[in-house]
């Protein structure tokens, strides 16, 4: 596969399945943000809540939980593999704004579930990839009564 | 239900029976004795601040709409047209001229009077808009912005419900240099699978579960907020755990002295702090900004932690609903709001770095409360330093389980229908 976009989206997917946490950390520029919105796609994060809202450092902390080993809903940890689709992106010149689809199935003791969303990333050429500036999230079921998030989307 | 259940029988001697956490008919029982007679919180002033606008949330598992009337009243009716009974309104929020029954067109006035029967001359004499208008929710009030409605139209009033539990409302509602709070911020909904009481129990005695399943998140906390909170543990701290009459608990940290945060303060922070200061005087300003405000239950279905409000929603005894609203501070630097919003996702909600741990716990709590073996919990930590307090109440040690026992005294005694919810 040549398209050097697709393929960092599809690394950056695979590392979430398979709880490749500090592989994924590695992907994010020193001012990247991590936002998964909540209730709508275009709220203002500054007056309304999100589900996840993660500078640098908080996106740190977030997997420097995760790695270590006592998350109870990460034992045992999920099974999870996700197809992502309709990638379409644009060239702004010093960054690249991604657009995709994702369909997630997690499996985790007697439950299963679909998660599904939109991602835009926006993408900071760095040498020969990228790090992500800014990854946003927007949920499918971001303003329904949802059960846990303890993993990477 | 077998009518010869003694609640209070399943809830004494420091012991909580595994039925109350799993038998339908409880639940059943607990909707028509405990929801559909208590005060349930509902919503926020700030979430209704124009006319026409409405939130829409259950009573128990009746439909209710919130709406403000043109005079500005907070209007409370059952959500349910007074023509064939459909669901009036169906969005969770929003602001409306007039409520419209999309099903065959009735419309009603934001103070509930119906305006439009539609095609009315097929009426006949038979129908007179007076006779009409939506129902409203029988008692409603609110206290420092939160508001309560009660679907019955008895007991006691919404002062003599919350009690000596204002004092702790207002020490939450204090933290803002104007005295009031916004809700309006949008909502974290998540589900578990277990009993509503699940949550009530895990939210107010993190002090005892907190350094088994949260143990990384407050030290990465402490990391980043400077905030010391090992005090709490190591010495464990006299009154801290308060059950109140009602059912209602607290934890209340006016007595813990915190390490102060090593951060310098920021221009905001100190801004704010002038604030509190102009407002309630350096020693009370100095008292708000310097402990922690208390965890507060509200039976049934009103928490406070920290950063937000959590309103609890049973679906089945054995699935919840559970609504986190982070609380910001009228008035006080957008800096501030800002920084405590982040701080709400950092620890809360369905991908917080505490909570979840909390709802997976609660998971297993409900599932392993299906073995029927000895059909008993032990709530007994504390119970002989159990201190009764002038408001009626009782206190204990910061990972005692006084309140606990308060809450599933009050519990037994409502569902024996010998207490008002």
């Amino acid at each position: 596969m040549s398209d050097p976009v697709e393929r960092f989206l599809y690394r950056e997917a695979r590392l979430m399945d398979e709880h490749r946490y500090k592989e994924w950390l590695a992907l994010w520029a020193d001012d990247g943000v991590y936002w998964v919105p909540c209730n709508e796609d275009d709220i203002d994060p500054k007056r309304r809540v999100s589900i996840i809202y993660d500078d640098r450092e908080r996106l740190q902390q977030r997997i420097d939980r995760l790695a270590s080993g006592s998350v109870l809903a990460q034992d045992p940890k999920p099974r999870m593999r996700r197809v992502l689709s309709n990638i379409e992106w644009e060239d702004k010149g010093a960054e690249i704004e991604a657009q995709s689809n994702f369909v997630l199935v997690l499996a985790r003791g007697e439950t299963q579930q679909v998660w599904a969303g939109r991602s835009l990333h926006v993408l900071r050429r760095q040498d020969e990839t990228f790090s992500i500036r800014l990854k946003k999230v927007m949920l499918v079921n971001a303003d329904q009564e949802m059960p846990l998030l303890q993993f990477l989307v | 239900m077998d009518s010869t259940v003694d609640f209070e029988a399943l809830t004494s001697g420091a012991r909580v029976h595994g039925s109350l956490y799993r038998d339908p008919a409880i639940f059943e029982r607990e909707l028509d004795l405990i929801w559909h007679k208590a005060w349930v919180y509902l919503g926020h002033e700030s979430e209704l601040k124009r006319p026409g606008d409405y939130i829409v949330r259950p009573i128990g598992r009746q439909p209710a709409i919130a709406i403000r009337g043109d005079d500005g009243t907070l209007n409370v009716f059952f959500n349910r047209c007074r023509h064939r009974g459909n669901l009036l309104c169906h969005r969770d929020r929003g602001a409306a001229e007039t409520l419209r029954c999309p099903y065959h067109g009735w419309t009603y006035g934001r103070d509930g009077r119906l305006l439009v029967p539609t095609f009315e001359e097929g009426y006949g004499e038979g129908l007179r808009r007076e006779d009409f208008g939506l129902t409203p929710v029988p008692r409603v009030g609110s206290y420092r912005g939160l508001v309560f409605a009660s679907a019955s139209a008895e007991g006691p009033s919404l002062d003599e419900h919350l009690g000596p539990v204002k004092e702790y409302i207002d020490l939450i509602m204090d933290v803002s240099p104007t005295g009031e709070v916004e809700l309006d911020t949008g909502v974290q909904k998540l589900k578990y699978r277990g009993n509503w009481k699940l949550l009530p129990e895990n939210s107010l005695e993190g002090d005892y579960h907190g350094p088994f399943i949260h143990r990384v998140a407050f030290e990465l906390h402490q990391r980043r907020s400077g905030l010391d909170m090992s005090s709490l543990y190591e010495n464990e701290i006299r009154d801290v755990i308060r059950a109140l009459p009602g059912g209602h608990m607290v934890e209340d940290y006016r007595g813990a002295t915190m390490a102060p945060p090593r951060r310098q303060p920021s221009e905001a922070r100190l801004q704010y702090q002038a604030m509190m200061e102009a407002r309630y005087g350096a020693e009370k300003a100095r008292q708000l900004l310097t402990t922690i405000p208390p965890l507060v239950y509200v039976f049934p279905n009103l928490i406070y932690v920290m950063t937000h409000i959590r309103r609890v929603q049973p679906v089945s005894v054995g699935e919840t609903y559970v609504y986190y609203q982070p609380l910001l501070l009228k008035g006080a630097p957008d800096e501030i709001n800002e920084a405590r919003l982040r701080e709400h996702e950092f620890g809360f909600g369905p991908a917080g770095l505490i909570s979840p741990d909390d709802v997976e716990i609660m998971e297993r709590n409900q599932r392993g409360v299906a073995a029927q073996g000895n059909d008993w919990q032990f709530i007994g930590r504390g119970l002989h330093r159990e201190t009764r307090q002038p408001d009626g109440g009782a206190s204990g040690f910061t990972m005692d389980e006084c309140h606990l026992r308060g809450m599933w005294r009050h519990y037994g005694r409502v569902m024996n229908g010998r207490a008002a919810p």
